[in-house]
């Protein structure tokens, strides 16, 4: 394998932008009415994030297992692994850290909430705001068809952003912080490289 | 494949195009072949004498479209048009994610399947699974067997080309060969074409990188090797750069009359070159490549010319 030292990161991301949005467009005409349990799914995790219930860490995570599995399988797996070939990789990733947050989150409840009305709490409920309900608007603000949305629970950035700041908010193991910052280098390299 | 040329000339061909043909809705694009002058340029296979088009096509992004039926009815389209022009030499690889489901798409709209001469890759780095892969890939091309099959960026090559010699003593390729590209490995590549016995070999190559010209090239020359040429504008940087700087007047002496024809003659005309394979999405790049494939190429004057012309404006 000495010469996979001679591949850089560009040289996997063989598909266009335009392709690359499209795939979104495609899967979220495909998923149809699943948007509406995501929906349902981000409804749950905002109340339990308000009203602290002792019954949120384990739901809340649940939730997070649920949505890092269905990304993998049915973005990462069935749609992405199309145009971009280590994209089974991602998806193998993807249900890795879904295992975690089982392990730590609805096995163990090692999640326990910041108790107070700290900075840290009213900073993660800023960006869960921005991830929920603003993020999904991005392609109708950049001119993009607004049919190529990126859902939480249903795409893999917009989850993967929304798990790290519940884990922000929230004392949790820093083994669970591992993969969502490796995912956001990850995607980030590809918006730049499509560039 | 950025945009290859600018606005202005590109509707100038549109609508001489459409002056040609008439504007009643419907109608397909004209065969340009027809319109260009003289006849296809094609160079010898040395290993076979068997001739094919200067002008191949290239699948590596512009080609990987997923599942979506407008992008793939748009790849047959680039497609038609490429067969239209006289281009024979389709090339891919598994690494280019859904490109060769892509061609096989197009091929079997166009009832090409037959006509293509067909270049792909093995690409795995475990040995034992490359004819597995090489069969899996003419699944995607729907064709009988491959014309070329290539050992992809030297991975496992020790391993993959006695599978080639073994397939191709079976009769189930007809040349095999190996490849590199962004200018990576030559030494490597350079004992492999001394030592190997090789029909193709690929590389990048462009008007700006010219470093195969002091022994890639004139190896494959001496040791009868046939060059396909990848990256011939840069993956499209080179056309972004000469965009709006102004074509030389004698460029019209070999008939070119945009850029990328420059950028492709100069290459092709490389006497150990037999073939460079620009990849594009769209027809009307497509159309603006093939017709490198007709009219004079540049002679060793003329391309010393090009390289200090094209130097002085980037």
């Amino acid at each position: 394998m000495d010469d996979l030292t001679s591949y850089r990161l560009s040289d996997f991301i063989l598909f266009s932008q335009t392709v690359y949005y499209r795939q979104f467009e495609l899967y979220n005409q495909a998923i149809w009415p699943l948007h509406l349990v995501a929906i349902l799914s981000t409804c749950v995790i905002i109340y339990a994030l308000w009203k602290k219930p002792v019954w949120a860490g384990r739901v809340i995570t649940g939730l997070l297992v649920v949505s890092w599995c269905w990304v993998a399988w049915a973005f990462l797996y069935q749609r992405f692994y199309q145009i971009h070939v280590v994209a089974n990789w991602y998806a193998l990733g993807f249900i890795l850290q879904a295992g975690l947050i089982a392990w730590y989150g609805v096995i163990k409840n090692r999640l326990v909430f910041f108790a107070g009305n700290t900075l840290r709490a009213k900073l993660g409920s800023g960006l869960l705001f921005i991830i929920f309900i603003l993020y999904p608007f991005i392609p109708f603000i950049t001119g993009r068809s607004w049919l190529q949305f990126e859902m939480f629970a249903l795409a893999p950035d917009p989850t993967v952003f929304a798990t790290l700041t519940i884990l922000l908010i929230y004392k949790s193991p820093k083994l669970l912080y591992v993969i969502p910052i490796i995912w956001v280098f990850l995607s980030c390299m590809t918006v730049f490289v499509m560039q | 494949m950025k945009n290859q040329f600018n606005w202005s000339r590109r509707r100038f061909s549109q609508y001489m195009a459409l002056g040609i043909v008439g504007t009643i809705g419907g109608l397909r694009a004209p065969r340009l072949a027809q319109a260009r002058p003289g006849t296809l340029i094609t160079k010898p296979i040395p290993s076979s004498n068997e001739r094919i088009p200067v002008i191949g096509l290239g699948s590596s992004r512009t080609f990987n479209v997923g599942d979506d039926p407008g992008a793939l009815d748009n790849v047959a389209a680039v497609m038609r048009d490429f067969f239209n022009a006289g281009g024979k030499l389709i090339d891919s690889s598994p690494m280019y994610g859904s490109s060769q489901p892509a061609i096989g798409y197009g091929l079997k709209k166009l009832m090409k399947a037959k006509n293509v001469f067909s270049a792909d890759k093995v690409w795995t780095w475990e040995s034992d699974t490359g004819p597995a892969q090489i069969e899996q890939s003419r699944r995607y091309w729907n064709v009988d067997s491959f014309d070329l099959m290539q050992v992809h960026n030297l991975v496992e090559w020790e391993q993959h080309l006695k599978t080639l010699y073994r397939m191709k003593q079976q009769g189930k390729i007809r040349y095999m060969g190996i490849t590199t590209s962004h200018g990576r490995r030559h030494n490597e590549l350079e004992d492999i074409m001394k030592t190997q016995s090789l029909d193709f070999v690929q590389f990048s190559y462009n008007i700006i990188d010219r470093e195969v010209e002091k022994r890639l090239l004139p190896l494959a020359q001496k040791r009868g090797i046939t060059v396909i040429v990848n990256r011939p504008f840069q993956r499209g940087d080179l056309i972004d750069e000469l965009e709006g700087k102004p074509l030389p007047t004698w460029a019209s002496d070999i008939d070119c009359k945009n850029w990328p024809q420059l950028l492709l003659k100069f290459v092709v005309s490389h006497p150990a070159v037999t073939c460079a394979i620009p990849a594009t999405s769209q027809v009307a790049h497509v159309n603006e490549n093939m017709a490198a494939c007709y009219g004079p190429l540049p002679d060793k004057a003329m391309r010393t010319r090009m390289i200090d012309y094209v130097e002085k404006v980037i």
